[in-house]
């Protein structure tokens, strides 16, 4: 399934780029995720929780970005499989620059299989916008102090 | 010489008797697989692939196995041994991959079976499924026939990268004459799409393994419990006699139980392994994802006539969607199509193209029609869309090309004997019931006012009574054994197999009269392959026609000698056999039908030549199958704004011989017209690109509702078939194949406005309403 849509997040190009690739924000922001640790130069591994109609599960995840190329663009790419099947996502991520602010700009394609395909698909585009909604939402809130470089403040790290 | 008068009681063939099955199914008193229950039984559930194509790297059980309750758990290392999930079809240069019962190395289709967990209770099974670690590495999968057969798609088999598993052709008369010498010929791609068969039981399989007497019986939701039994005992390399197979109450099967699947040889070999009884029942889902689907055709028909509309040659390319296997007859049932593509019309030039194709998908297979409803739904279509072009009434096109009564037994381009028929007949009494001029007149006004209303016919034939023996792969006979008991009771065992189809009344009946005994002393036995001869099954509307036609000469033979021993019983030579009694002319002295039977038993006395008891056998092959036929007329009115279809009429006359029970007929008509509603408006298995299916529950795949069904007139012609002593044709599969084009017609019909001509089914809100909204385009 193709996704695809725009953020505005209030932050420079630089660091709204800088910011979309830390490890820690991202394990922050996205939704049901665990964990995520580093195994590679830009690999990480992913535990996260999905839920969509009326499953959910844990899932065990990669996360590795590419095709960097800063401060405007780079990809994201996601696998994850659990006991209700498999997901897989690649999406560009484009990072467009205002003046205050900043648009990001996601394309991509999502794979779900298994049982999760099998009785969840007609949830799926629903669910993937949600879940892409959270996660910027979540990316604002963590976000807002972090115009300028700097450590993620310990209240952030819950 | 007679001086005696009988006055024979009315019989009850012909009657509307209500099903003897009826009170158990509907009391919970019936016993389905899941209701049995045996001291010491384990349960297995199966670990499935959820990729449609992908290399098995490596499966970890041990977790699994740690379970507590767990007993063991097989995968495909461990079933090597066992013989291929068995195809019955051959066609020259068929591709037969090698269907193992559980996956090795690769996975073909989602849901493919990898492995399986045996365990003390259900839910632990269920559970310790999710213990297993599979490593598989994805690989490309194709899901679409006509994407399957492109260059550069993925191959399913690797040893066989073009996906063809077979192509087939045939030809009747001249067809290049033919469409040499028309006026215009008028072409279609026309798709039926993959339905689920969804019976309303799933499979489920019961195997017991007694050790000491080296045995194993297998109880399975099939319809063909012998054909199983004599392909299971191969499979799994035991002697066909030490293996039993018993159908307890079926649930349904619509063609997805005439197969043998990986799962009967599976839980015989857990059991045999385990020595302890095992039971496993297919979730919804594992029936959605693994019992086989049906339709699957992509056809591009040709079909030429002349300007005042006598057709001349039709030619069809039929692209069958298999799946990733084959399973029992999946390569057949297009050939099925191209025998009944020319419909009830009569032209002489045919060519027909069948590429079978290979997708990651479930194998289709025999589903309620199997190959005739695609057909049907192609020559229907292609008739209408001819009509349209000649800007002629789509009745009198029928009429004007209509193999005609004095010409039977009519031999079809396509090879076919057609065995009797009034072709015009049901169509002249569903215009009547429908009053067409009437009607016609009504549409030009609801036209005038906006309205978008259609009437849409089907003039549809069926090839029925399947079949005669070298038309089949594995016989086309049926058997009947008919015992008098030493008290008069009557046991019919069968080899047909009836799930739904009524026939425990139906040869009751049939029993009832020859014998002149009461119905409730008919006893009608199937389904178990120690007690039964052998038989074939119930499939292709052949239980009456083919095993009511063996039960009546098996009736025939007992008549005879019951009436030798009533001859000896009476002391006379002048005897007469009526309403169960044997009665001497000449005297008046009778003898029951129960006391012959004793006496026959007793054996004191025998008469010339005759052996004790009461018991015949016979086996009876067909000599041709029949053809039943119909029109289907359908009134339907289109919801502009919101694309929805409602059905306003739905004339149904069929013509499937002489009928033995009208009650069972009209139930057999209103499913049958239910499934052809659910295909021609709502049902369609989706796979995505990837081969997941995505229809995968009942909340994604739209079956047909009460809430939606029409009121079907249903009436009859009748045309005796002279193929069997019964006059009957067969009605199991008729409602569906008339169904779909009548109904399609009539949508397309009442869009006519647009200027559409065809669309593909299902005809959902969704895609009426973008036409609609469109202006006609798609």
């Amino acid at each position: 399934m193709k996704i695809n849509g725009t953020y505005l997040v209030h932050l420079p190009q630089e660091r709204a780029y800088a910011l979309l690739q830390d490890p820690e924000i991202l394990a922050k922001c996205m939704p049901g995720c665990d964990r995520l640790d580093k195994v590679a130069e830009n690999e990480y591994e992913m535990k996260m929780k999905m839920a969509i109609a009326s499953m959910s599960g844990l899932f065990d995840g990669r996360v590795k970005l590419a095709d960097q190329q800063p401060p405007s663009s780079f990809r994201l790419l996601v696998e994850g499989k659990g006991k209700i099947g498999f997901l897989k996502g690649d999406g560009l991520l484009k990072i467009e620059t205002g003046d205050e602010t900043t648009n990001v700009i996601y394309e991509g394609d999502v794979q779900i299989g298994g049982t999760m395909a099998a009785v969840g698909q007609r949830l799926l585009d629903t669910t993937s916008k949600m879940m892409i909604k959270r996660f910027f939402d979540k990316f604002a809130e963590v976000t807002r102090d972090l115009k300028t470089p700097g450590p993620v403040p310990a209240q952030l790290q819950d | 010489m007679a001086t005696t008068t009988i006055t024979r009681t009315e019989p009850l063939v012909g009657k509307r008797i209500r099903r003897r099955e009826d009170p158990r199914l509907i009391t919970g008193t019936a016993t389905y697989v899941e209701d049995i229950q045996i001291p010491g039984m384990h349960h297995a559930c199966i670990l499935r692939s959820p990729h449609a194509a992908a290399r098995i790297r490596s499966i970890t059980t041990q977790p699994a196995l740690d379970m507590p309750g767990v007993v063991a758990v097989f995968t495909g290392a461990d079933t090597q041994g066992i013989g291929p999930v068995p195809c019955g079809a051959s066609l020259p240069g068929l591709r037969v991959p090698y269907h193992r019962i559980l996956a090795t190395d690769r996975v073909y289709f989602v849901g493919h079976a990898v492995a399986v967990v045996v365990a003390t209770d259900k839910y632990i099974a269920r559970d310790a499924i999710d213990l297993i670690e599979v490593d598989y590495e994805p690989l490309p999968a194709v899901a679409d026939p006509e994407k399957a057969i492109a260059p550069g798609a993925p191959p399913v088999h690797p040893e066989w990268p073009d996906n063809v598993a077979f192509t087939f052709h045939q030809e009747g008369g001249d067809i290049d004459k033919a469409f040499a010498e028309a006026d215009v010929v008028v072409k279609q791609r026309i798709t039926s799409q993959r339905l689920i068969p969804t019976a309303m039981e799933t499979r489920g399989v019961v195997a017991e393994w007694r050790p000491g007497e080296k045995s194993l019986t297998l109880r399975s939701s099939t319809q063909i419990p012998h054909l199983m039994r004599t392909l299971v005992a191969q499979m799994l390399s035991i002697p066909e006699n030490r293996l039993r197979v018993i159908t307890p109450e079926v649930g349904g099967g619509f063609g997805s139980k005439f197969n043998v699947y990986a799962e009967e040889a599976l839980m015989g070999f857990i059991a045999m392994k385990i020595h302890k009884p095992v039971k496993w029942i297919e979730s919804r889902r594992e029936n959605f994802l693994c019992t086989i689907h049906g339709r699957g055709h992509v056809d591009y028909f040709e079909l030429a006539a002349k300007r005042d509309g006598t057709m001349l040659g039709l030619k069809l390319k039929l692209i069958q969607d298999l799946g990733a296997y084959h399973q029992l007859l999946t390569p057949l049932i297009p050939t099925f199509s191209v025998l009944m593509m020319p419909g009830l019309y009569k032209f002489a030039n045919i060519q027909a193209d069948i590429t079978g194709v290979f997708t990651n998908c479930v194998p289709t297979d025999a589903y309620r029609g199997a190959g005739r409803p695609e057909a049907t739904h192609g020559i229907e279509r292609m008739v209408d869309i001819l009509a349209a072009e000649l800007k002629m009434d789509p009745a009198e096109i029928r009429f004007k090309n209509f193999v005609q009564p004095d010409e039977f037994p009519y031999a079809t381009p396509t090879g076919l004997s057609y065995d009797s028929g009034n072709y015009a007949a049901p169509l002249e009494k569903a215009l009547a019931a429908v009053d067409y001029p009437h009607l016609l007149a009504e549409q030009a006004k609801a036209r005038e006012a906006g309205k978008l209303m259609g009437i849409g016919i089907s003039s549809y034939g069926e090839i029925c009574a399947v079949g005669p023996s070298p038309a089949m792969p594995a016989g086309g006979w049926e058997s009947a054994t008919v015992k008098i008991e030493p008290t008069g009771k009557v046991t019919i065992m069968t080899g047909i197999s009836p799930h739904g189809q009524g026939e425990e009344t139906t040869f009751a009946q049939i029993a009832a009269d020859e014998l002149g005994v009461d119905i409730d002393d008919v006893l009608v036995i199937h389904g178990d392959t120690t007690v039964v001869q052998y038989g074939i099954g119930t499939f292709g509307s052949r239980g009456t026609a083919v095993g009511g036609s063996a039960l009546y000469f098996a009736l025939q033979d007992l008549k005879a000698k019951i009436k030798k021993f009533g001859a000896m019983l009476l002391d006379s030579d002048d005897i007469l056999f009526a309403n169960g009694q044997c009665i001497c002319n000449k005297t008046g002295k009778s003898v029951t039908i129960a006391e012959v039977a004793g006496a026959s038993y007793r054996a004191m006395k025998l008469p010339p030549d005759t052996e004790p008891g009461m018991v015949a056998t016979r086996f009876w092959e067909p000599p041709n199958f029949t053809f039943p036929f119909g029109a289907h007329i359908v009134v339907t009115e289109v919801d502009k704004d919101t694309g929805d279809i409602a059905i306003k009429r739905y004339v149904a006359v069929d013509d499937i011989g002489k009928i033995i029970n009208p009650l069972i007929v009209d139930g057999q008509i209103h499913g049958g017209v239910a499934q052809g509603l659910g295909q021609a408006l709502w049902e369609q298995a989706v796979y995505d690109d990837n081969g997941q299916l995505i229809t995968g529950e009942l909340m994604d795949y739209a079956l047909p509702r009460a809430s939606r069904m029409p009121w079907i007139e249903s009436s009859h012609t009748v045309t005796p078939s002279p193929v069997n002593p019964l006059g009957v044709k067969g009605v199991g599969e008729a409602g569906t194949i008339g169904c779909s084009p009548a109904v399609v017609n009539s949508v397309v019909n009442a869009l006519q406005p647009f200027g559409i001509r065809h669309i593909d089914m299902p005809l959902t809100s969704e895609k009426i309403w973008k036409l609609v909204n469109a202006g006609g385009q798609a």
